[in-house]
Parts: C-alpha cells; structure tokens; sequence
C-alpha cells in the first residue's frame, strides 16, 4: 500500500469529486435537466465507490495494527467521505422535488 | 509576480498540494505565490488572484466563484493531478492560463 498521505489524498479526490457530482445533479435538476441529473448521480455513485475501496483497504489494515497514529489528513479524509455519501442521498431526494415541481407547472 | 489561490473544503487538503506545486515552481524558476485557503474564505483572498483552482470537493461552486470574481479565470483542478498530488502538473497548467 502506498502511504497514508497518498491514500488520503485517493480518497478525499474521489469522494470530492463525488461530492461536487451530487451537488451538479441538484443544479440540473433545479434547471429542468433531468436526464443529465441522474448521469451525475451516476458519476457521484461511481467516484464515492472508488474513495470507498480506498478507504475499506485502510479498514483492513487497522484491524491488523498496521496503521500509523490516525492523522488530522486522514480525519478530513472521513469527513469529506461522509458528506460526500450525505449529498448523495439528499440529492435523489431534491431530484425527486424538483421533478414534482416540474410536472405540476 | 504572479498570484495563484487554491480553495476546497477547509483548506488543507490543497495545502499539501501547494506545497508540491511551490516546489515545482522553484525547479523551473517560475516567480510566484501560491496559496491555499477554505472556500468560504474567497471574498477576502481573491484580491490581487491572477487565478482561482477550486478542489474537486468545492467544484460544484465554480460558476458561483467565476461570478464572484469576473476578471479572474477559475478552473476546477483535473482530479488525476490533485489525486496524484501532481503539482508539476497543474503549476504547468496555470502557465499555459496565465503565462
């Protein structure tokens, strides 16, 4: 495994770029963009699952004690991945919302 | 001298990153300043930017900043180079933006 730094930094990358993803989709969705909201959400699925695996391996490891003394990067790293997986789920809500707007104009 | 601020969440992911870019600067001997900074901070940092690279985690606010700050150009950072802390990269990137 490369080290922490470079594991957290494959994380924070994909789970942000997840992150953004969901939050696009609600903006397309908010302009009527429907279509091109869920391949978002699709994109935000496929980045949230490659920061996922990054971070299962680290799970793995901390069960053996490999792990050095848990870090502040590593700390933002968990905290971009819940937000990311937070956005995600609020997102096919305000999709959902935004779609019911639409179809009673 | 050119001014170069980066933003994302808190700030600290992209600090890493601007150190590995301050360090390709000093190998090509490209003068510059190069910052990293919370997102929520842009309104008092964004004097003077000659540019504004958002991390993929604030990227969705990118036409929101671009209309913050008109004369400057924003990009958001390709994910592979900010995955790969790959300042070399994205320093070279900003040269061909900002000469």
């Amino acid at each position: 495994m490369e080290g922490l730094e470079e594991v957290c930094f494959n994380i924070i990358t994909n789970v942000g770029s997840a992150r953004s993803d969901y939050i696009e989709a609600i903006q397309l969705a908010k302009e009527e963009k429907f279509e091109e909201a869920m391949e978002m959400v699709a994109s935000g699925k496929k980045n949230f699952s490659e920061g996922h695996k990054a971070h299962g391996e680290l799970i793995a490891k901390d069960a053996n004690g490999e792990l050095e003394a848990a870090g502040l990067l590593l700390m933002h790293a968990e905290d971009q991945l819940m937000s990311a997986e937070g956005f995600g789920i609020l997102a096919e809500e305000f999709i959902a919302l935004y779609q019911k707007l639409y179809e009673r104009k | 001298m050119k001014k170069i601020v980066l933003l994302c969440a808190a700030g600290m992911s992209t600090s890493l990153l601007v150190e590995k870019m301050r360090d390709a600067a000093e190998n090509i001997g490209y003068e510059c300043e190069i910052n990293a900074y919370a997102i929520s901070e842009i309104d008092t940092v964004k004097d003077g930017a000659d540019i504004i690279l958002l991390g993929p985690q604030v990227r969705f606010s990118l036409k929101k900043i671009a209309a913050q700050c008109p004369e400057i150009p924003v990009e958001a950072i390709n994910p592979t180079d900010y995955g790969m802390m790959n300042g070399t990269n994205i320093l070279e990137h900003v040269k061909t933006v900002i000469g």
